[in-house]
């Protein structure tokens, strides 16, 4: 077990260090000049040059890599002199546009994505399991149809559609909601939920679609074992053989995908935190790749990264749980 | 201004059409158009001011789609943040006047005593700061902190401010602002309320660069590097409660702030709320609407060409619609380096072929822009553009198929680019240039690369779709950024997009940069314009119109025109104060 995580951990490092590497090389090549987009409108030559030079661009690229990479254990200090920039451990630089350290800015940030990612994880998990577990014990019937054709509409609207459309619904003509304004959860857990409700239903749909196609086929198959049977013939109740035996293996699947799906909605949902306002990761990545802002898009595809790894770790860990064949 | 109403009442049809917009079915053709014309924000709105006088107090909700770029004083070089900066958090030591249209464009001392005076022949320009000025801390602001910010504006740590100090100021090579402890000779502070400038050269509007937030007071000890971003101190009548990058800002009175030393700002809100993030369109809605606390709010950008159909029909929504001229002009820049149009002749045809009208109705229509006559906005030239070359609003692809064939091309085939905003605009130039014999084709580039596309000149196209908006209403802060042929970058050109590099202008440009006396030199400018565009390096097509809505308890709404149109905070507020706070 331990060797198995020290080995998966080890993996872990060295997809981050390739993504890191990779992002740094595409911004190399990229035409835009993050120098001159800071400079100003009319940048005179010298004055570029101390900007870039201020900004460490005027140095190799593996040279701005290997410090990139020292600071994020070591920290670093940008710029000399009695304000100089300290970027304290885990440095992961500053950003070009406001010289906020990117790692506060992520901090700042993953509060509103992880509310909006648990929020709608839990509907579409309720929503979707309980939508394919029914469909799947109801097989053919009238119940199960109605069911996956629902899901297969859902999961046919892309989110910008669901999200407009609930908008324009909900809000504009029914006037239920007010426009979304992201709160803190401390601020007060009804004020925090009503404003993302929409958001979180919006995502919701859209997975909880995917996730009844998915958990009705593990069901049906799970449910067709030899041991369902036996578990049956054995006299137990229904809902222990459902849940019990039906279910657990049946989650396998489906918790491979969640995995995936809950890390990769940590680290922002692009299109969802734009439409509805809402100050996350995914509109801090949005702004930052439409200013060449490398260091703040170096920041969030490493952090997008880092769940998304960490979370199939976890999800391989969690298999050991959910099936007791399984051992590391 | 008969002039004016006269392009809107003849262009408003149009638009309405455009905009799906006719509301007035069963009217004759001429009760319809004077209708809306009258109620049309183009002409209505004009110089007007949005909801009379406000009253004090309340809070004014302010709804963005963005973060600011920078509210460092030093840093600031975006139009309607340096309004929202000036207005309310820092004074500078000459402003503009908070009133609409043309008496707008007018200096006032702000932390001065005067508009400063100049000696030297125009190269020293010597200010007296007013008594008992104050800072959010009740400490007094001092002439030595105008020459510190203005020394701010040097350092490579501090990115985006202004560079007229780098520019106009003696003795600046290789300097790198004070954070490493330097100072400039060029600026002297012989006590706490005088400031001296020593100029390069003759400046006779220098007056006008005052009024830039460079010029606002920072004290070192409040310095913070890269970081005063989000902190700036406050010599203004408001000052920062919270600002959450982003999300929020926050900002209440500056109790220190004296208004008897103030003849600009009135400071009617208690408080301004910030909320920035939002989407664009729900914000139209949202002020559209106006319900509950939206009654007090007002938009920061600008609204979207979509909602015009939700505002323009409906004269009580329309009349909370604040459309002034941005200011800046949208010109067809034709590349003077090579062939077709390093013939003059070739070029005049392209001004006489643009059908105007019809980019105008691709922009919105009357209400969002309007026809430009020559290079320098309305701002500059006392409120209206003159109209020298005289062709029709439509075009005249006649003659322009006339000088074609004079310059022995009968036919061009061209290439326009445009960023992607721009198609719709682009695809109207390309019907009108179509009709007298040039074949236009459009190329759309990524607004983020859309200066880099056009900046490096080698590969420049033809043509581009290029604007400029002055810092100041002064000639010198336009004509030399666009035609300027010295100003020219291999890579990163910006305004003279042309790469127009002409002699005599260049000439004519340094003889008025260096007039001593400022009505002089307006007038030279005035007339500079109309020689450059009877050489036609360029076709002045529109002025753009700032539409930004306003909640129904909103009041003292106006466009400024020098800050490109923004909603002027230092006059804004409330109607009644007391409704739907909370």
């Amino acid at each position: 077990m331990i060797t198995y995580l020290l080995r998966r951990l080890a993996g872990v490092l060295g997809v981050l260090l390739a993504i890191a590497a990779v992002t740094f090389v595409i911004f190399y090549v990229l035409p835009a000049d993050p120098a001159a987009a800071a400079c100003g409108k009319t940048c005179s030559p010298e004055r570029l040059e101390a900007v870039r030079h201020h900004l460490g661009l005027d140095l190799p690229l593996w040279r701005q890599f290997a410090d990139f990479l020292t600071g994020i254990f070591t920290g670093r200090t940008l710029g000399t002199g009695q304000y100089a920039l300290q970027c304290d451990f885990p440095c992961l630089g500053y950003s070009y546009e406001n010289s906020l350290p990117v790692w506060d800015l992520l901090l700042d940030r993953l509060p509103v994505s992880a509310s909006l990612a648990v929020g709608a994880a839990a509907l579409w998990l309720v929503l979707g399991l309980g939508a394919g577990v029914v469909a799947a014990l109801r097989k053919n019937t009238l119940t199960d149809r109605t069911l996956m054709v629902g899901a297969v509409a859902a999961a046919s609207l892309p989110v910008y559609f669901t999200s407009v459309m609930l908008i324009y619904g909900v809000i504009r003509i029914a006037g239920i909601l007010p426009y979304p304004e992201y709160h803190d959860f401390t601020a007060g857990p009804v004020t925090w939920a009503i404003n993302l409700l929409l958001p979180w239903i919006a995502l919701a749909l859209l997975y909880a679609a995917m996730y009844a196609r998915q958990s009705r086929g593990s069901m049906i198959e799970a449910m067709a074992e030899p041991y369902i049977r036996t578990a049956r013939a054995k006299g137990m109740p229904e809902r222990t053989v459902v849940v019990k035996h039906g279910l657990r293996s049946g989650m396998t699947p489906i918790l491979t995908l969640f995995g995936m799906d809950l890390g990769g909605l940590l680290a922002g949902a692009v299109i969802t935190e734009s439409i509805f306002g809402l100050p996350g990761v995914g509109r801090l990545f949005y702004g930052a790749l439409s200013t060449a802002d490398q260091p703040v898009v170096l920041g969030v595809t490493l952090m997008a990264a880092f769940f998304i790894v960490v979370a199939n770790l976890v999800v391989d860990l969690l298999y050991a749980v959910v099936d007791p064949r399984v051992r590391y | 201004m008969i002039q004016r109403t006269r392009i809107a009442l003849a262009t408003t049809l149009v638009t309405a059409l455009a905009l799906g917009a006719t509301a007035c079915g069963g009217a004759t053709k001429n009760d319809g158009g004077k209708g809306q014309a009258r109620n049309n924000p183009a002409a209505a709105n004009d110089g007007k001011i949005v909801g009379g006088t406000p009253a004090k107090g309340g809070t004014l909700t302010v709804l963005s789609n963005q973060d600011f770029s920078h509210l460092d004083p030093a840093r600031n070089w975006v139009m309607p943040i340096m309004d929202f900066g000036i207005r309310l958090l820092y004074r500078t030591l000459v402003t503009f006047k908070a009133e609409p249209g043309k008496s707008g464009s007018e200096l006032v001392p702000d932390l001065a005593t005067d508009l400063g005076t100049s000696s030297n022949g125009g190269r020293t320009w010597t200010f007296t700061l007013k008594k008992g000025l104050k800072y959010e801390d009740g400490s007094e602001i001092t002439a030595q902190d105008i020459k510190y910010n203005v020394e701010r504006s040097f350092a490579p740590d501090l990115t985006g401010g202004p560079d007229y100090a780098a520019r106009l100021l003696a003795n600046t090579k290789g300097y790198t602002g004070p954070l490493t402890g330097k100072h400039l000779d060029s600026i002297k502070t012989p006590d706490d309320h005088t400031i001296v400038f020593e100029l390069n050269r003759p400046v006779a509007e220098f007056s006008s660069i005052a009024t830039l937030p460079t010029f606002a007071p920072v004290p070192q000890k409040q310095e913070k590097g890269a970081q005063y971003d989000a902190r700036p101190f406050s010599s203004g009548p408001y000052k920062i409660d919270s600002y959450a990058r982003d999300k929020k800002l926050v900002l209440v009175r500056n109790p220190h702030w004296d208004a008897s030393t103030d003849t600009v700002r009135k400071a009617y809100p208690d408080k301004f709320v910030v909320v920035m993030g939002l989407k664009g369109g729900q914000i139209d809605d949202r002020i559209i609407a106006s319900g509950g606390a939206d009654a007090n709010a007002v938009q920061w950008s600008d609204m979207g060409a979509p909602s015009a159909a939700k505002v323009l029909p409906k004269p009580a929504v329309k009349e909370r619609l604040v459309a002034e001229l941005s200011g800046c002009t949208t010109m067809l820049q034709l590349n003077t380096s090579r062939a077709p149009f390093n013939d003059p002749k070739a070029r005049e045809a392209v001004q006489y072929a643009l059908d105007k009208e019809a980019v105008v109705t691709a922009g919105g229509g009357p209400a969002l822009n309007e026809i430009a006559t020559a290079y320098m906005p309305p701002s500059m030239t006392g409120g209206k553009q003159p109209d020298t070359l005289k062709i029709a609003p439509a075009g005249d692809p006649e003659k322009a198929k006339q000088l074609l064939k004079e310059a022995g091309k009968p036919s061009l085939d061209v290439t326009l680019t445009v960023s992607t905003g721009d198609k719709a605009r682009a695809e109207a130039a390309q019907q009108g240039l179509g009709k007298a014999g040039i074949k236009v084709k459009i190329e759309t580039v990524d607004p983020a690369a859309y200066n880099d596309a056009v900046g490096a000149i080698k590969s420049a196209p033809e043509m581009v779709f290029g604007g400029w908006c002055p810092d100041y209403p002064n000639g010198s802060s336009f004509l030399p950024f666009v035609f300027d042929g010295r100003f020219i970058k291999e890579t990163g050109n910006m305004g003279n997009n042309s790469q127009f590099r002409d002699e005599a202008t260049m000439k004519r440009l340094d003889e008025i940069a260096a007039m001593p006396d400022v009505a002089h030199a307006d007038k030279a400018w005035l007339d500079l314009d109309a020689q450059i565009l009877a050489k036609h390096p360029a076709v002045p097509m529109i002025i753009g119109r700032k539409p930004l809505l306003v909640g129904t308890n909103v009041a003292g709404a106006f466009g400024h025109p020098v800050w490109s149109g923004q909603l002027d905070y230092a006059t804004i507020g409330l109607k009644d104060p007391k409704k739907n706070q909370g």
